[in-house]
């Protein structure tokens, strides 16, 4: 049997390599996904070592709660003084972004890509893990350092000075003093890496006399624990702790993994449509495939073979192409990791060199599934070849029918209705953790697909049949007959569109759910909000806290206020509370109130709460509710008032008043500001102008603006939904063709009698191709239903309030896909349609 | 050899056909200089052992193959003068075939098999001559019916109607009642004369079976490539005794 099995491959060759494009896709994509983790995670894991290498000891603020304060620097001096302790470093890192030196050609390195951070330098370097390149030491003002990388990208040269754009506006003339390195390698992975002595870092982004966190180093012999146990007496009422190094170790590692883990799971995420995909077309090879050899089958049926030989025989054989796919796929799968490390760095964001680690992990997984896919592909036409009683076989035209359409159907509906199930109880349930959420989903939309698969063959007739009318009634009897052949075999005609229709489908959800919050959030921003500017800082730079100041004080607008957001316990729990100028709330916002009114912009410890939080609270117009700030601060807040609009606020919201008193946060998260009667916001242009001049981390939005970069970034997230349409188009169109030529190949002989009685060419080609249309839109159809369906479902399960949860299908796109689909597979079909046209006549009838 | 008397052009001739298969010690005359005429309006049957070239010379004379040396001629055009593409739209307009089996697109109906070659060329077929053809040939209610509902016999009955439904200069039948039994095959047998001799059709048969020789006007005897006898107005014993010559 076995020399049977690889005959029949042999003779099979290409028919098989187009069936492993897709395994060895999937399991490439597999195989990259570790590959590149695996790697950078072992660069990484080095890097933290070197970085912490040493600390022995961490001392870190914390609280209950919120962001903790900073540390008393002094306490600094104090740790020092604790015996055993060999050094005690301050440690401060700015916010991302929140320092930009301003290059020589006057622009700013883009915020769109890795971060800016800024660090205080310390002498250190044991602790510090940046060691000094060139020049000297940044511990004057108004000096600074830069790893070497990005100084010499950047072009920043020693001795020279330049401009940074700081929270408190642009401050001009920084020396540039000294290049550094980061660990060995200067590992930055594209980030900008600076350091200020530590009165600069506390003037520019910290708080004076405060430190964020304490590096300590302890005398060499001497034990790190017993030490931490004297520190801790040092440190009094503050509220901090102190941690060894193997934690902060393994907290540097979980950070940077959780950057490769990312980019893992998208990986990981393309594997699984293109192998899930593959299982369609490695099904419909096999099922086609064996129906040519039924005859064969029938045969050794005959002559003694029984059921359960044939059917391993075609398990062998899927056996095989499973591990030449997945030996393939391996390495297409360090092939593609190298890709994606080239386009990273094409991108600005290079990975460090790391290791190509295949680990036995890998190659295990990236057999066990590409075997596993195709031999569990090949089970059901294994099972049905099997089944073919030795009549069946030698009486001509058998064909390998598995089971009765009607209880296919029924299956079908069964396993459709379950996904739809599994599918309302992910959405609507109780709420899921994300990986619960992800899985319950994921099954849910593999029972849709299957179910649609399995019942989808009831409408291949009638569906391509009107599908298939105007291509009748425009291509002639080309355009009739492939018609006709698309609907000739229901179930084949399914199976190939099933690829077709699970990308069309992944696709088509993403357009309905972007669309529907693209137009929702427009709605409610346009009933929301009467601010003509809304302010934020440009991607993760922080808003300077004297902006809004600066603002009110130019005169230009009618109210501005500034938005702080800091957590706060309320009642029982902690919550975000949103703090802001209260008299300008009615002048800029809507917030639909509900009862009592809106207090002045001198009211002080008043509160108004958004009506779910007063339901919850069981607080009333006049009641006073206990709130107490990280810092410790406690107040009475009486409420003002009730409210029930959630697009902008959800938050309680307080005067400035009260976190002033509390030292709770003091950077606008945002600003929103709004013109006097008369004045557009072309005429104030200008002033704007100037203002973005002066502070470059910021972007000053009006509302169309606003809300135009609400829809921009949804159009950046539908671009990951575009690079997964364009792999699950590429494959569906494979699977198009390789039926498409198996069933050129099964006709021969119907095409040699077209071509005898007359049919041309090109009208041959016409027909192939126009039948490749015709599956490719049947696909099309199911996929963009049941897209819509997903669609729907996450639109209604979003919150209505903040999302609006109305359903826009945006028809224009999905039918721009769905044409795009149709054109791509004309193209597909173009080999399949020049064979077909290219038969030999003679030998075709004789066939 | 003797040769049919002529009273009009022919419908089809061969002059000097050659088709060769190989080279040097392995070729094989399949056609070795073949002049034959097929007279307009006449029912002529080829016979000969197998692999004596009755399919190589009916491929050849019908367009479908092309030959190693000498003409062939459709009415008065030669063949192969024609391109590719010009061949293709005459077998469509100037010939019909009838094949010994899968003579029929499964996925068509009876009807709209029929009438292929004129969708094909995209012209109207002419209804009363389709009803007389489909009358002739008996397949009455059954024109809906796609082929796998259709016995052996009712197919070729289609298959006949579509060779005739054009109005070819000319039909070719590979073996058309090979596949059938005896009573299926008669019936068969009768509606091809009767197209020759009440609808004036041309038909040329390739056939095994001396019995179906006999309804030809003319049976052509091929072996080894070349044209060695031809019976008038055959009788099968006629035809039988001719044959174990060959043999
Ligand atoms: N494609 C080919 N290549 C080589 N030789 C061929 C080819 N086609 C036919 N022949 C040879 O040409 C000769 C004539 O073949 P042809 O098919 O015309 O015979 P036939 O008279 O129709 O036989 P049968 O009664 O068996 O159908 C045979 O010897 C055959 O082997
Ligand atoms: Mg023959």
């Amino acid at each position: 049997m076995l020399r049977l099995t690889l005959r029949n491959l042999a003779a099979n060759k290409a028919r098989f390599l187009m069936t492993t494009f897709a395994v060895v896709l999937g399991v490439g994509f597999v195989v990259s996904s570790f590959v590149m983790s695996d790697g950078l995670r072992s660069t990484f894991g080095a890097l933290s070592e070197d970085i912490t290498a040493g600390t022995d000891l961490l001392v870190r603020p914390t609280s209950e709660f919120g962001e903790p304060l900073p540390l008393p620097e002094d306490l600094v001096t104090e740790i020092l003084a604790v015996d055993g302790v060999d050094n005690a470093e301050a440690f401060m890192e700015s916010a991302e972004n929140e320092l930009q030196p301003i290059k020589a050609d006057g622009s700013t390195i883009t915020t769109a890509g890795p971060p800016q951070l800024t660090f205080a330098w310390n002498d250190d370097t044991e602790i510090g893990a940046f060691t000094i390149v060139e020049g000297t030491a940044p511990d004057e003002p108004r000096e600074f350092s830069m790893d070497h990388t990005a100084a010499a990208k950047h072009g920043f040269e020693i001795g020279q000075t330049y401009d940074f754009v700081t929270p408190l506006g642009v401050e001009e003339d920084f020396t540039f003093v000294a290049t550094t390195s980061f660990g060995a390698d200067n590992a930055t992975v594209g980030a900008t890496l600076m350091h200020v002595s530590l009165a600069e870092a506390q003037r520019l982004f910290g708080d004076p006399g405060t430190v964020q966190q304490i590096a300590i180093s302890v005398d060499p012999g001497v034990d790190a624990a017993a030490v931490a146990n004297d520190i801790a007496a040092v440190l009094g009422t503050t509220t901090a702790e102190i941690v060894d190094q193997a934690t902060v170790t393994a907290e540097q590692k979980a950070e940077f993994t959780e950057g490769i883990d990312i980019v893992g799971n998208v990986l990981l995420g393309f594997a699984i449509v293109s192998l899930f995909v593959s299982i369609f077309i490695i099904y419909n090879t096999f099922a086609i495939v064996l129906g040519q050899r039924v005859r064969e089958m029938g045969l050794l049926r005959a002559i003694g073979a029984d059921a359960a030989q044939l059917r391993r025989s075609v398990v062998a054989e899927a056996v095989i192409i499973g591990v030449i796919a997945s030996a393939i796929g391996l390495a297409a799968g360090v092939g593609i990791a190298a890709l994606l490390t080239a386009v990273f760095e094409a991108v600005g964001a290079e990975l460090p060199a790391y290791p190509t680690i295949l680990s036995a992990r890998t190659v295990v997984l990236a057999f066990v599934l590409g075997i596993g896919v195709t031999v569990a592909s090949s089970i059901a036409p294994a099972r049905a070849a099997a089944g073919i009683s030795p009549i069946e076989a030698i009486r001509d035209g058998a064909a390998v029918t598995p089971e009765n359409g009607r209880q296919r159907l029924v299956r079908g509906a069964m396993t459709l209705l379950a996904g739809v199930a599994v599918g309302s109880f992910g959405l609507f349930g109780p709420g899921l953790g994300t990986l619960a959420l992800v899985l319950t989903l994921g099954s849910a939309a593999v029972l849709v697909f299957l179910g649609l698969t399995l019942a989808s063959p009831a409408v291949a007739r009638p569906l391509t049949a009107v599908l298939g009318w105007p291509v009748a009634k425009l291509m002639g009897t080309a355009g009739g007959l492939a018609r006709g052949n698309a609907s000739r075999n229901p179930r084949r005609t399914a199976t190939t569109a099933a690829a077709l229709m699970i990308g069309l489908s992944l696709v088509t959800m993403g357009y309905v759910v972007g669309e529907s919050v693209k137009s929702s959030l427009g709605n409610l921003i346009a009933d929301s909000v009467s601010a003509d500017y809304v302010i934020a800082g440009m991607d993760e730079a922080a808003l300077p806290p004297v902006f809004a100041d600066e603002l009110a004080a130019s005169g230009q607008f009618e109210a501005v206020t500034g938005m702080r957001y800091d957590e706060a316990r309320l009642g029982a729990d902690v919550r975000e509370v949103t703090a802001l100028d209260m008299g300008t709330i009615d002048v800029l916002f809507d917030i639909d109130l509900e009862a009592g009114s809106i207090p002045a912009s001198d009211a002080t410890d008043v509160i108004l709460l958004h009506d779910e939080l007063a339901a919850d609270l069981a607080a009333d117009v006049g009641d006073t509710v206990p709130i107490e700030f990280v810092s410790g601060h406690t107040a009475d807040l009486t409420v003002a008032g009730i409210y029930a609009d959630a697009t902008i606020f959800e938050d309680p919201l307080v005067p400035d008043q009260v976190f002033d008193a509390a030292g709770a946060e003091v950077a606008d998260e945002w600003v929103a500001a709004v013109l006097p009667d008369g004045v557009s916001t072309a005429d104030l242009a200008p002033f704007v102008a100037e203002l973005e001049r002066t502070y470059p981390q910021v972007s000053i939005d009006t509302a169309s603006e606003f809300q135009q970069s609400f829809e921009d970034t949804i159009d950046s997230m539908l671009l990951v939904v575009n690079a997964l349409l364009a792999l699950a188009i590429v494959i569906a169109l494979i699977g198009i063709a390789n039926t498409l030529a198996l069933s050129v190949h099964e006709r021969t002989r119907e095409l040699g009698l077209l071509r005898a009685v007359g049919m041309t060419r090109r009208q041959t080609r016409r027909m192939v191709r126009w039948e490749a249309v015709l599956v490719a839109l049947f696909g099309a159809v199911l996929g963009v239903a049941a897209g819509s369906l997903f669609g729907w479902g996450v639109v209604s399960a979003l919150p209505a309030d903040t999302f609006g949860g109305s359903l826009t299908i945006p028809i224009p796109q999905i039918v721009q896909v769905v044409v795009l689909a149709a054109i791509a597979t004309l193209v597909a079909a173009w080999l399949p349609a020049r064979r077909a046209g290219k038969l030999d006549v003679l030998d075709a009838i004789a066939h | 050899m003797t040769q049919a008397t002529v009273t009009t052009e022919p419908a089809a001739r061969a002059v000097g056909a050659k088709k060769y298969y190989g080279e040097g010690d392995t070729e094989v005359r399949a056609l070795d200089d073949v002049d034959v005429e097929f007279e307009r309006g006449k029912f002529t049957a080829i016979m000969g052992p197998s692999g004596s070239g009755k399919s190589t010379l009916m491929h050849c004379q019908a367009g479908l193959d092309t030959l190693t040396g000498g003409q062939v001629f459709i009415g008065d055009t030669d063949l192969s003068s024609l391109s590719e593409r010009e061949l293709t739209l005459l077998r469509r307009d100037q010939v019909g075939f009838i094949f010994q089996a899968f003579n029929l697109v499964p996925t068509l109906s009876a009807l709209e098999n029929i009438t292929l070659p004129m969708d094909l060329a995209g012209v109207k077929p002419d209804q009363a001559w389709l009803d007389e053809v489909i009358s002739t040939v008996g397949l009455g209610d059954r024109t809906d019916h796609r082929p796998n509902e259709l016995s052996g016999g009712q197919q070729q009955r289609v298959a006949v109607s579509r060779a005739l439904a054009s109005r070819p200069e000319i039909i070719f039948a590979d073996e058309p009642t090979g596949n059938l039994d005896s009573t299926t095959g008669t019936e068969i047998l009768a509606f091809m004369r009767k197209a020759v001799d009440d609808l004036g059709q041309t038909i040329v048969m390739v056939t095994h079976d001396p019995v179906a020789a006999a309804y030809a006007d003319r049976v052509i005897f091929l072996a080894d490539g070349k044209i060695v006898d031809e019976l008038l107005d055959p009788d099968a014993e006629q035809v039988i005794d001719q044959m174990k010559k060959l043999r």
